[in-house]
């Protein structure tokens, strides 16, 4: 059971590392350090994948209450 | 969780970054150098206009004329470094804004900060000199980005 979570939050992890890389840093590297622009752009990045995680789990609680189908939710968020 | 061949990160190094990325540090720093920059620039240029004194100041003493020229020297030097600094403030201090809003780092953050500051400090002069400062501010800006940031 710890092992499947591990194996979760590692797998959230580099999903997120993935896409806010390819979001947030522009091809064109000047720098090896982040700018002021980047950072602020991470920041918001992962701020806006756990809320979005949080509301599509508790959307699909309540959709598993609703239809009374399917036992509890193992999702990311909470 | 972090990358493994990666040392990890004191507080202290983490903290002092953040503040270095900040918007004040920025517009102190930038004051600051605006400041002493415009020190030197004023100093130079007031070498070139000793005419403004009156006549009288030659026939006194040496060291008479010394002491006016040189009050007069960093007067001048004293309003050009102030110009400096704020010219480079209120540049520095709307180019971190706006890139902390926008979240991105290209080089339409100085053309909108360069448009901002030239219509701040033409802004007595009424709406076109305004406008017409915006514009230059902000074609200056915007060639001096592209500058430093090519290949």
């Amino acid at each position: 059971m710890a092992e499947q979570e591990l194996e979760m939050i590692t797998d959230t992890f580099y999903r997120i590392v993935d896409m806010c890389y390819k979001k947030c840093i522009p091809p064109k590297y000047i720098d090896g350090e982040l700018n002021k622009g980047e950072s602020v752009c991470i920041d918001r990045c992962v701020a806006k994948y756990f809320e979005v995680n949080m509301k599509i789990g508790e959307a699909l609680q309540k959709k598993g209450q609703q239809t009374g189908v399917g036992g509890s939710v193992t999702g990311f968020g909470a | 969780m972090a990358f493994p061949n990666k040392e990890p990160v004191t507080k202290e190094v983490a903290y002092m970054q953040m503040v270095q990325d900040s918007c004040i540090f920025k517009v102190v720093l930038s004051g600051v150098a605006g400041f002493a920059l415009g020190g030197l620039v004023g100093m130079f240029f007031s070498s070139f206009e000793m005419g403004t004194a009156d006549p009288s100041i030659y026939e006194q003493p040496m060291k008479q004329q010394l002491k006016a020229t040189a009050k007069d020297m960093f007067q001048r030097s004293f309003s050009t470094a102030k110009n400096f600094a704020i010219v480079g403030a209120i540049f520095t201090g709307t180019e971190c804004v706006i890139e902390g809003y926008r979240a991105k780092n290209d080089v339409y953050n100085g053309t909108a900060a360069g448009c901002i500051t030239g219509a701040i400090l033409a802004a007595k002069a009424g709406p076109q000199a305004a406008l017409m400062g915006c514009a230059g501010f902000a074609a200056f800006s915007t060639a001096i980005d592209l500058y430093l940031r090519r290949e």
